[in-house]
């Protein structure tokens, strides 16, 4: 009984500092973004005019805020597809497959992720530069003219920042796959063989199905990180030029917040990026649930 | 005994976790200049912040010194390039800093937040106050029309809030070396600028570039003025009803519409803070004749590679009509005293002291981390014969015919979703690239304009 209880208070204080932590830094600041959300005020404003749901009605005709929320959609459905396909690809190839090189191959395809987005943002610079970038001098190898592509051009900007973007986060996701398959015991792709099941056939009705719980998880990360990746890609490589093209929801956020003093305006986007990857994290663990396989 | 070992071992964890949030104040880059001279224990201290751009931090400090030396008041001192994270969250929690150097048009625009919030400190006495150290007030140093500018009085009462500092002449920058070469002569007026633009088209040099929209800012208020004079100007920066309809506004439009189909094409692709320097490498490189600068440009590309025979020019915005008046704009600095300063005295003689010949010889004579001198000239009367090189020719430019152009938009409450740059300047890059029209542009204007002028100060 005494050691019962003292066991408890352990616990107590192991966790308290966590708990506190958390309560402090996460959960009193988020219900703040949305207290704020309902004032106008400046970042730094002495005082405050409640303004009930004023800001949220100003969002909905804000051509720029519209704007800057379809390029993040584009981001989420685009980024997330192509980074997924390829992250899946790659990791079956180098688990499942005895090539030359494979440990080389996995520290390669990491390497982006290790990597800060200041100094990506400097690579691609380089890669996108109109007269002298890597992409447009290739181009030119096959066409008869000089290619003269402005990849940070109103036209092409989303694109390059895909690019980017898919190229920073493979890697990631790569190992987070070739750790679940890996843990797919050999027995089963045996027996699929001596089935006569070939390598495609085994990926989708093995491998996938056996790592679906890992798939989901990473959709979640998906959702989430390409909204706050987004905003450091863009701050690094564009800042929404040219002329708001590549403006994404929380770039614009901050621009509102502290370029144009309106931080009750900037909270309000805010909340409601933060209502929206909620819900559409929501809608997606529905949509993919499946009864657990086990092996 | 285990049990209170454990115990005790959390309390330490969290303790020592906590303690990361504590000690406020003493954030990267402060540092507090010790004085001998001023003895006893009750000496006042007063805190400045002050931002570190291409001028280097060392001549902050120096300047703190000697404002310690002759008043005896302690100067603890916070120098940083992003000075906004610096000092923005105290701020936040109402510690404010007694003096703050930070321009307007940055993009945590915290001098404009203030601006907006009516938070600043009326400073107009400050210009009757004596030099710390001299006999002369500070008011008959500064130079004329600078203490009478939106940017100095944001709220058009007669009454000054902010100390204009260093101040540098904007105006077209060029290779001087090439139009010797060519036989090209400067423009004066517009219509010569586009007759320059098709024969530099022939030689497969465009006309115009760009760094960012941003720079558009003085280019816009210079053309306002050499449009309409400063009547004009006054107008449209306060959003009159009906002035962007007016012949003077649409002259404005054309101009810029009309540049915009002379600007090398690859310019709004790079007219981001990443790649704004390969838009300043085109004139280097005689890839485009001019583009709209100040005079931190030659600092900022001295490691550049350039042109053969590559000499620096720069000149006012041409005339719009033969005999009219070219203008430069004067792009300017501020310091200012937030409301809520706790030594609102100490603080209004530190910024008197800024004018003082000792101040201003110490920011002239200031030099990069290179090793390079960057001057930072006070706006202060006669400064201008003490330069050396590019400089001198720089800001002689008003000696040589140039009209200045000082002032911007006039303050407003802040509006949700609508700022000036967005709607007046970042087109640009559109109107470049073909996307936009120029009615749509104007278009953008004036249904801005209507909506600021409801929210004027």
């Amino acid at each position: 009984m005494e050691k019962g209880k003292g066991r408890k208070r352990f616990l107590f204080f192991c966790v308290a500092p966590a708990v506190l932590l958390f309560t402090v830094f996460m959960v009193i600041p988020s219900l703040n973004v949305f207290r704020m959300s309902l004032f106008r005020r400046s970042a730094y404003s002495p005082t405050e005019e409640f303004v009930g749901l004023e800001n949220f009605t100003k969002l909905f005709g804000d051509a720029n805020f519209i704007r800057s929320i379809q390029n993040t959609i584009l981001l989420i459905v685009v980024v997330t597809i192509v980074t997924f396909g390829f992250a899946l690809v790659f990791a079956g190839i180098l688990t499942r497959e005895k090539i030359k090189g494979q440990n080389f191959f996995r520290v390669i395809f990491y390497v982006p992720n290790i990597l800060s987005v200041v100094v990506i943002s400097a690579i691609f610079s380089a890669i996108y530069d109109t007269n002298n970038g890597i992409l447009n001098s290739l181009l030119s190898l096959f066409s008869p003219e000089k290619v003269a592509i402005l990849w940070k051009g109103e036209g092409m900007v989303m694109t390059s920042l895909i690019i980017a973007m898919v190229w920073q986060a493979i890697g990631y996701y790569m190992v987070m796959y070739m750790a679940s398959m890996s843990s797919v015991p050999e027995s089963v792709y045996e027996s699929a063989n001596l089935d006569g099941a070939g390598r495609v056939t085994q990926f989708f009705r093995i491998t996938l199905p056996l790592i679906w719980t890992n798939i989901r998880t990473t959709l979640t990360f998906f959702i989430i990180s390409t909204i706050n990746m987004a905003f450091l890609f863009v701050k690094a490589m564009t800042n929404g030029n040219p002329n708001g093209a590549s403006e994404v929801a929380l770039s614009y956020m901050y621009k509102q917040a502290y370029t144009n003093s309106s931080y009750g305006y900037g909270m309000a986007i805010g909340a409601l990026v933060f209502l929206f990857s909620f819900a559409l994290s929501a809608v997606v663990n529905k949509v993919t649930e499946r009864d657990a396989l086990e092996f | 005994m285990k049990k209170f070992l454990a115990l005790s071992m959390a309390a330490v964890m969290a303790a020592s976790l906590l303690a990361g949030c504590g000690g406020s104040g003493s954030g990267s880059g402060s540092s507090a200049v010790s004085s001998g001279s001023a003895g006893g224990g009750a000496a006042q201290t007063i805190k400045v912040a002050a931002i570190e751009t291409a001028y280097g931090s060392d001549m902050w400090k120096e300047v703190a010194a000697a404002f310690e030396a002759e008043t005896g008041i302690h100067v603890e001192l916070t120098t940083d390039k992003n000075l906004e994270d610096v000092i923005g969250p105290a701020m936040k929690a109402g510690n404010y800093p007694d003096v703050v150097h930070l321009a307007t048009g940055r993009e945590d625009a915290l001098t404009e937040t203030f601006i907006k919030d009516n938070a600043l400190l009326d400073i107009t006495d400050v210009l009757s106050m004596t030099v710390p150290g001299e006999s002369a007030k500070v008011s008959d140093k500064i130079a004329g029309g600078f203490t009478e500018t939106s940017l100095t009085n944001p709220y058009g009462d007669g009454k000054t809030y902010l100390a204009p500092m260093f101040y540098s002449p904007c105006g077209l920058f060029y290779n001087a070396g090439l139009f010797e070469e060519k036989g090209w002569s400067v423009p004066t007026t517009w219509d010569e600028m586009w007759e320059l633009g098709d024969k530099a088209a022939e030689e497969g040099i465009s006309l115009f570039t760009y760094p960012t929209t941003g720079y558009f800012d003085a280019f816009f208020y210079a053309l306002m003025y050499s449009v309409g004079g400063a009547e004009f100007f006054d107008k449209a920066t306060h959003y009159e009803e009906g002035i962007w309809d007016t012949p003077e506004a649409q002259t404005c439009f054309d101009i810029v519409a009309k540049l915009a189909s002379y600007t090398e094409p690859t310019t709004p692709a790079q007219a981001n803070d990443q790649d704004f320097t390969k838009n300043q490498q085109l004139v280097l490189d005689n890839k485009a004749l001019f583009m709209p600068n100040g005079t931190w440009i030659v600092g900022e590309m001295a490691k550049a590679p350039r042109a053969d025979g590559f000499k620096w020019g720069m000149t006012a915005l041409p005339a719009v009509e033969d005999g009219g008046d070219g203008y430069s704009y004067t792009w300017f600095e501020q310091a200012w005293i937030p409301a809520g300063a706790a030594n609102p005295d100490a603080a209004k003689q530190f910024i008197a002291f800024l004018y003082s010949d000792v101040a201003c010889e110490i920011f002239a004579s200031a030099k990069n981390a290179d090793g390079e001198p960057t001057p930072a000239i006070q706006p202060v009367l006669n400064i201008a014969d003490k330069l050396e090189g590019d400089n001198q020719l720089f800001y002689s430019i008003y000696d040589n015919g140039a009209k200045a152009a000082m002032g911007n938009f006039a303050a407003t409450d802040a509006i949700e979703g609508l700022d000036i740059r967005t709607v007046w300047f970042d087109p640009v890059n559109s109107l470049v690239a073909g996307t936009m029209t120029e009615q749509q542009w104007i278009d953008g204007v004036k249904d801005a304009s209507d909506q600021l002028r409801g929210a004027l100060k």
